[in-house]
């Protein structure tokens, strides 16, 4: 097959800016869903009444629909109730709503990796509950939880692939985009794989080594 | 030591790429035809066609679940000529931007999905002749409505990916921002939800869908260039293009094209349009 170097050429430059759209929802997205993730981790931990239940019914309404379906619900059928959203705040809410349920249970694993021990060690020495959860609980299960974390960001980033349904110019909507208008399809796929590949290549391997070093500092090798 | 297992790993990935790439850059060797020529389509017994699933009345899904609409009605009787059995059709549903590449991929052997014949698509797929004539127009809110393209500037016109629609406002009118969905039953909500302030389309499928949905204008009636619509099939899939041809020629007789817009277009439109301005029986556009 003989590519059409002139168009890949003559696209490149959009497919970046795709590139950055989709990473500036992403970073928002994740952001939130760390924040909603360790919130309803903590309700959950805690057994805080009604929150705890409410948590746990989230993370399994959130984990067991598809983004696609959370997306058409904020994006085309809550104006029929009369809330609209703009596109891009649909993005975020979406994926925010999805990654916090992730999240919250890449949390938990680190959570419950803390022995009774520490916690029962903390409580003797007098410390409060926050003091318990700030100084002994939380650096102990993050750098058990980094993994679980950091796949989660790699998965969250690569689910903005379907935020071509709020016609947001992602890297995949750019892609249909230019196969629907010109027909180049190895050329567009093939610059939309090169996109991803550039994105999540090197976040990859930044949070390899992000690993590697909260885990160091735990184990001490 | 961890990190260099990591690293190794990450050069796996660029090199399968890289592979990848270089065989795609590389020079295709003669490859075997990606298309079923009309005597294999005999022998399967069945021809497979491309139609719309969201395009009434031009090929949409009823609430049967059956497959109707203008270029339905028209797939049938391909099916019923070809095998003397109106049923012997498999129909694919298509989204517009991807009718290309269900013929280059063999998926499908025939395209009926109100395709608009343009140069571009001429070079991907080829064109039999045409049994349908398209403009573009532009349908807004009744309360705002937009009859003319300047009042769009500055504001959001929704279109749908992969039509003449799309194309024709990206080269002609760079000044105006496009909402773009991949499917008409999208692009059509979002203007129900005034996400743009209009929508532009084939005004044949305009004029059917303000009928249906009061409050709802096609303001700009008439757009761009008198199109035709045709079936395509895949490229140099002669013996295919052939046999439509001289079907289209033989149903022109008939005036098959007539019976088949008052089964299925003049319920929707009623009597307001002329059906001079829609159908063209043979081939033949003036």
């Amino acid at each position: 097959m003989d590519l059409d170097y002139a168009f890949m050429l003559k696209y490149a430059p959009h497919f970046a800016g795709a590139a950055l759209t989709a990473l500036r929802l992403a970073f928002w997205g994740i952001a939130f869903s760390c924040l909603l993730g360790l919130a309803c981790c903590l309700f959950r931990f805690y057994r805080t009444p009604a929150l705890g239940r409410i948590a746990g019914a989230y993370i399994e309404l959130s984990r067991n629909t598809p983004l696609l379906v959370q997306l058409f619900f904020l994006y085309f059928g809550l104006p029929k109730a009369g809330i609209f959203l703009e596109a891009e705040q649909c993005a975020v809410l979406g994926l925010s709503f999805l990654g916090g349920g992730y999240m919250a249970e890449a949390f938990r694993s680190g959570f419950e990796a803390v022995s009774r021990v520490q916690i029962e060690a903390g409580l003797s020495l007098g410390l409060g509950r926050a003091q318990l959860v700030a100084r002994v609980i939380l650096p102990q299960a993050f750098a058990v939880a980094v993994p679980a974390l950091a796949a989660n960001v790699i998965f969250l980033i690569k689910e903005t692939s379907i935020f071509s349904v709020l016609a947001l110019e992602d890297p995949t909507f750019l892609a249909k985009d230019l196969i629907g208008m010109y027909y180049n399809t190895s050329e567009a796929l093939l610059l939309l794989v090169l996109t991803y590949l550039a994105v999540l290549l090197p976040l990859s391997l930044f949070l390899n080594r992000l690993e590697k070093r909260v885990r160091h500092a735990e184990f001490g090798r | 030591m961890k990190s260099a297992i990591i690293f190794k790993r990450a050069l796996a990935a660029v090199a399968v790429l890289a592979g990848a790439v270089l065989l795609l850059a590389a020079p295709a060797p003669a490859q075997a035809a990606s298309f079923d020529s009309l005597d294999a389509i005999k022998a399967r017994g069945s021809v497979r066609i491309g139609v719309f699933s969201d395009k009434p009345p031009f090929g949409f899904v009823d609430s049967q679940g059956r497959n109707q609409g203008y270029d339905v009605f028209f797939a049938r009787r391909i099916a019923r000529d070809l095998f003397g059995d109106e049923n012997k059709v498999e129909f694919v549903l298509v989204e517009a931007a991807s009718r290309v590449e269900f013929l280059q991929s063999n998926k499908v052997d025939i395209i009926l999905a109100n395709f608009t014949v343009t140069p571009d698509r001429a070079q991907k797929v080829d064109f039999a002749k045409p049994y349908m004539k398209v403009a573009l127009g532009v349908v807004s809110p009744a309360t705002a409505k937009i009859t003319d393209v300047a009042q769009l500037k500055g504001k959001k016109l929704i279109v749908n990916k992969g039509t003449t629609a799309e194309l024709y406002f990206t080269e002609k009118h760079p000044e105006i921002s496009l909402l773009k969905y991949d499917q008409n039953t999208e692009a059509f909500n979002a203007l129900k939800d005034r996400r743009g302030a209009a929508l532009a389309h084939d005004n044949t499928l305009l004029f059917a869908w303000s009928r249906e949905n009061p409050g709802f204008v096609a303001g700009i009636e008439f757009l761009g260039s008198l199109d035709a619509i045709a079936p395509a099939v895949a490229k140099g899939n002669a013996s295919l293009l052939n046999w439509l041809n001289d079907e289209i020629v033989k149903l022109g007789k008939e005036r098959f094209f007539h019976q088949a817009y008052d089964a299925t277009l003049k319920p929707v439109y009623g009597d307001d349009i002329d059906p001079e301005s829609v159908v063209t029986e043979g081939g033949d556009i003036d």
